[in-house]
């Protein structure tokens, strides 16, 4: 049943692991995130100095997620990842309204990449838990999220801390994954 | 070229690198692991696959340890080389020193320690302080060496975070290889440090010597290391360590016993009872012999030690010397350290056994082996003067073998066995002189004609003999012909007769007239004066009574032994040198320049350079310049220096000599003659008066120096000068003296300058006027050009911090920049020291790319100061030198003084 089952889908992926960047500025909670997707718990982070990647099983689907720590110093090197990614998950921290200007100009710096041109995007307006946050129309409205031609994409309210928001974010991915949107 | 030929360059095959660059990214581990593999191979073998660098490190976070440890060996490799990279494998050390398996934490931090790149050390340092306290010893030993590491990359942040402090706590943390590695890395910081870092308390003492027995024999070796530089309170305290360290003695490994004995010896000093010492001694020998059954290299490496040891105590192995006679089959280099250990260990009892030994070694087949056994044989004659007549029938029956480089070798030690133990064996001299004809090399004969002529008068023919040399003395090697001149004098001396006096002409001439050696010059006319002047004061001087020698050759300085002593086992104890003659170290702990500060404010640290700093007093312009100038003005005597040797004694050899000034050119001033001056007045417009001149400084004052030639029929007299309103207000602070020209002569002067007497108005110029007169023809005016450097003062340097304060006082607008296309900078160093010989003092230089940036600082009178920035490559023409002042006016005859001072 399992070879079966694996067969059905390497079919559907090509035989390839989704290759999958978390990015965002330092303290959005992209390494909390990564670790609640993998182990179902929240982990105490420091800030990323470089990057983690682990393998997270969803919906039997392998997802190799590659998160990059997200402080000015390192975000020039988010760019040596960038080849072969089908998708990008993008964490915004909704509380931090100050900087969201600054995530608004990373985040479609990063649309303007040639390598990532078929990448999917997933938004996660994070830290919902906090008063103040900004909700997903807020944020869609800052990131200007209606400017995104040709490309696929999504935003979600997430709570790291709760564990919200997170899966309903990847059973989208899958799905579009699966359907070919890469 | 047509628009299809663009295909050429982009090709469709794919290279190595992104080939691996493909599989390292693959998705199957297998591959990924084997693409790590072949980029190690392609690193080992020397290819430069750095450009994978972030392909590599993302192949860093696997369970995989075999993976792992690739990568982090990679890492260490080309982290240097891709610093800004570098900093994306910090989280996986940070991750990695918290995994659960010790040897990951410990593999981490141990590579942590490794890549030294100052961006990522910060990062470094909070794992490293986790490490330090981990449960597992594995892991907190190899922190420990990793705080030395850091300490080398980063003193001050070893010391803010506290790291010195925990590490001194490890010395006593209950694991003894954890102890041993944290004495190894405060040793190594130690070392490092100017500032007392590690210092053994009675506390930390007892903690070291129970880890010593517990901990691993490198280990040990670290403890032993230290507790040799421990001081000891009192005997007792010292006689109590040893106890405790004795055993160590009987270790199998080598260095572990050299340590110890490092250790014992250091700690004996301290001890007085002599029934203590004497029981030490006895221990330490046994080890010592064992050593010398070890392999022919650490043979080697033992006698060299026990070279020193023996110089030292010579009791430990004074019963071993069987244990140094030389066996047929061990190597050279062992076989000469083992001669000279005999030589040590000689004394009455054993010379028979060890004469025979020597006897032996000289018929063997290896040169250098036999010279140096012939020798021993000499020096233990003069070591040992109850033996001295058994040695030297031991060396009179190697001579009598007829080998000629024994011969040669035994002459040489003869010759010493003579200064030793004068008027005791010359008997032997009859039979040295049979073999005065083989004698071919350098020392053996300098040493038999020292001996012909020290017993010339015991020697009938010492004459001939000597004569027979004297045939070849311009071609023989300045030893022979140094030797050769003081026998012919002592020959001289001894039988003034017709013969010896025509032999000391001929060696005086060719001495001095036909040599080029100034030793043998300044010997020959040392002699030539003494015989010269007086005789019976020459036989004092040349015939006196010699000290009596002794064998001292291959003993140390007593400083230096104990120097030596103290780093037993190591290098410095094999090459017999003090460790900072052949290491040399960056002392990290001293404080870095701020560069920052600085006015274009660059990347790399500016570095003083330290020749510059004290020479701060004035140097005089070209030496020639000024004593010609001095010669001409002041007509001065010639310097005392050149006494004509009046010869008023009737001497022996006054007639044959006919000594006079000529062949005595010592210490003559050269004759007169000045650097070239530029023409102002030509002969042909000054009706054959040429005038040359020049602004010049000298002795913090300035001059003008000017040179006047008649070229005219005429007498010319009553010269005087008159400087027309300028810049400086330069005027002659003096009348010009000059002496009645006759046709043909020239007469030069310096003539003192005063400056702001009459100063002209209006933007500056370096324009000079000048006017001169005499009583025959009519005033003539010229023009010359102020050069300003002559206006440098000798107090221009400036601070550093003075330098950047009034850089930055100056508004940017006093700031002007030139190039100079005809200024070169052909080294650094050369032109700092030319320059400060003007007075344009170094301040401070750095490197930007390939050009050299030098900062400088001169003054003129008034107290206006000039900042100089020069850029230049070395060796190109072309200098750009920007200048900021509080006189921007003055920029343009800066330059031109720049520019003189730079070609």
């Amino acid at each position: 049943m399992g070879i079966l089952f694996t067969r059905m889908l390497s079919s559907l992926f090509g035989n390839r692991e989704a290759r999958i960047l978390v990015l965002g500025l330092d303290n959005a909670g992209k390494t909390t995130i990564l670790y609640r997707l993998q182990m179902g718990e929240v982990v105490s982070t420091i800030p990323t100095i470089g990057f983690n990647v682990e393998t997270v099983q969803y919906n039997n689907i392998k997802f190799q997620v590659w998160d990059l720590g997200g402080q000015t110093s390192i975000r020039p090197y988010w760019r040596c990842y960038f080849p072969n990614t089908q998708a990008i998950i993008y964490v915004v921290d909704s509380s931090d309204t100050e900087r969201l200007v600054t995530a608004k100009e990373e985040f479609h710096a990063i649309l303007e990449e040639d390598e990532l041109k078929g990448a999917v995007v997933l938004v996660y307006a994070n830290k919902q838990d906090l008063p103040g946050a900004l909700d997903d129309a807020a944020i869609t409205e800052s990131l200007e999220l209606h400017k995104i031609k040709n490309r696929q994409w999504a935003i979600f309210k997430t709570s790291a801390i709760k564990g919200e928001g997170l899966f309903e974010g990847l059973d989208w991915l899958s799905n579009t994954l699966k359907s070919g949107g890469s | 070229m047509s628009g299809h030929d663009s295909k050429y360059f982009s090709t469709t095959k794919k290279g190595e690198i992104p080939e691996l660059k493909e599989e390292l990214n693959s998705q199957y581990k297998d591959k990924k692991k084997d693409a790590v593999k072949k980029v190690i191979a392609a690193m080992t073998v020397g290819k430069d696959v750095s450009s994978l660098f972030t392909d590599v490190v993302n192949c860093m976070q696997t369970e995989n340890l075999e993976l792992k440890k690739l990568v982090y060996l990679y890492l260490i490799n080309y982290a240097k080389s891709q610093p800004d990279l570098a900093i994306l494998a910090v989280n996986t050390f940070v991750k990695d020193s918290q995994d659960p398996n010790p040897l990951i934490r410990a593999l981490a931090v141990r590579t942590m320690g490794c890549i030294r790149v100052d961006k990522i050390t910060e990062y470094l340092c909070d794992p490293l302080q986790r490490c330090l306290k981990d449960d597992d010893p594995y892991v907190r030993k190899t922190a420990a060496i990793c705080v030395a590491k850091l300490y080398d990359i980063n003193a001050e942040l070893v010391e803010d975070r506290g790291f010195l402090e925990t590490l001194k706590d490890l010395i006593s943390d209950n694991n003894p290889m954890v102890v041993a590695n944290a004495v190894a890395a405060l040793a190594e910081i130690q070392d490092n440090s100017a500032r007392p870092i590690f210092e053994i308390t009675s506390h930390t003492l007892s903690k070291l010597l129970t880890a010593l027995n517990e901990c691993t024999e490198w280990g040990q070796v670290f403890i032993l290391d230290a507790l040799s530089r421990y001081k000891a309170a009192d005997a007792r305290e010292a006689e109590n360590i040893v106890e405790r360290v004795t055993p160590r003695l009987q270790h199998a490994n080598c260095a572990v016993v050299l340590s110890a004995v490092k250790m014992i010896l250091q700690q004996m000093e301290l001890i007085t009872s002599t029934d203590v010492v004497r029981n030490l001694c006895k221990k330490m020998a046994p080890p010592l012999v064992t050593l010398l059954s070890a392999e022919p290299e650490i043979q080697y490496v033992a006698l060299r030690n026990i070279n020193l040891i023996v110089q030292k105590r010579p009791t430990i192995l004074a019963h071993e010397i069987k244990v140094f006679f030389c066996k047929y089959n061990d190597p050279i280099y062992v076989k000469m350290e083992k001669l000279e250990i005999m030589i040590m260990l000689a004394s009455d009892r054993n010379i028979d056994q060890v004469l025979l030994e020597f006897k032996e070694y000289a018929t063997e087949v290896d040169v250098d082996f036999v010279r140096k056994a012939v020798r021993a044989i000499g020096r233990c004659a003069i070591k040992l003067e109850r033996a001295a007549e058994r040695c030297i029938s031991v060396l009179l029956e190697l001579i009598k073998i007829k080998v000629n480089y024994v011969v040669q070798e035994a002459i040489i030690v003869i010759k010493d066995i003579f200064r030793r133990y004068p008027n005791t064996y010359e008997s032997i001299i009859a039979t040295l002189c049979e073999s005065l004809d083989t004698l071919d090399e350098p020392e053996a004969k300098a040493s038999m004609i020292w001996i012909i002529g020290e017993y010339a008068e015991r020697i009938d023919n010492a004459d001939e003999l000597l004569e027979s040399f004297l045939e070849s003395f311009p071609e023989e090697p300045a030893l022979v012909q140094l030797q050769l001149l003081t026998a012919t004098v002592k020959l001289f001396l001894k039988k003034p007769t017709e013969g010896p006096q025509q032999m000391i002409q001929a060696v005086l001439n060719n001495a001095t007239v036909e040599t080029d050696n100034p030793d043998l010059r300044d010997r020959a006319y040392i002699y030539w004066r003494l015989l010269s002047t007086d005789p019976e004061a020459a036989k004092d001087v040349v015939l006196a009574e010699k000290p009596v020698i002794s064998d001292d050759s291959n003993l140390l300085d007593p400083s230096l032994l104990d120097e030596l002593l103290a780093n037993i086992a190591t290098l410095s104890s094999v090459y017999h040198k003090p460790p900072e003659a052949f290491v040399s170290r960056a002392r990290t702990a001293a404080p870095r320049p701020d560069d920052e500060e600085y006015p274009d404010g660059g990347e790399t640290a500016y570095s003083e350079s330290p020749s510059h700093a004290a020479d701060a007093a004035p140097a005089p312009v070209t030496a020639a310049g000024t004593s010609a100038v001095t010669h001409a003005a002041a007509k001065q005597p010639a310097p005392p220096a050149t006494v004509p040797a009046a010869a008023p004694v009737p001497d022996l050899l006054g007639d044959l000599m006919g000594l006079d000034n000529s062949i005595v050119p010592v210490d003559q001033p050269t004759t007169p003659s000045g650097p070239p001056l530029p023409v102002l007045l030509p002969s042909s417009t000054g009706q054959g008066l040429q005038i040359t001149a020049q602004l010049v400084r000298r002795d913090g004052q300035i001059f003008y120096n000017i040179q006047f030639e008649n070229n005219s029929q005429i007498v010319l007299d009553g010269f005087m000068i008159q400087f027309n309103k300028n810049t400086f207000g330069l005027a002659a602070a003096g009348p010009l003296q000059v002496p009645p020209l006759q046709p043909g002569a020239s007469a030069r002067t310096l003539l003192p300058m005063i400056l702001f007497q009459n100063v002209s108005t209006g933007p500056p110029s370096s324009l000079l006027q000048v006017a001169v007169k005499n009583n025959q023809q009519p005033v003539w005016y010229f023009n010359d050009k102020i050069s300003l450097h002559a206006f440098f003062v000798e107090d221009g340097r400036m601070e550093r911090a003075n330098f950047l304060e009034t850089w930055k006082n100056l508004p940017d607008a006093n700031e002007v920049t030139k190039d100079l296309p005809n200024a070169v900078i052909n080294s650094v160093d050369a032109t700092i020291e030319h320059l400060t010989a003007s007075n344009v003092f170094f301040v401070a230089k750095r490197r930007n790319a390939s050009k050299d940036l030098l900062y400088l600082s001169t003054k003129i009178p008034r107290g206006i100061p000039f900042l100089i920035e020069l850029t230049a490559t070395v060796g190109i023409p072309g200098v750009k030198c920007a200048v900021k002042t509080p006189s921007p006016e003055l920029a343009p005859l800066f330059f031109e003084a720049m520019e003189t001072l730079l070609k």
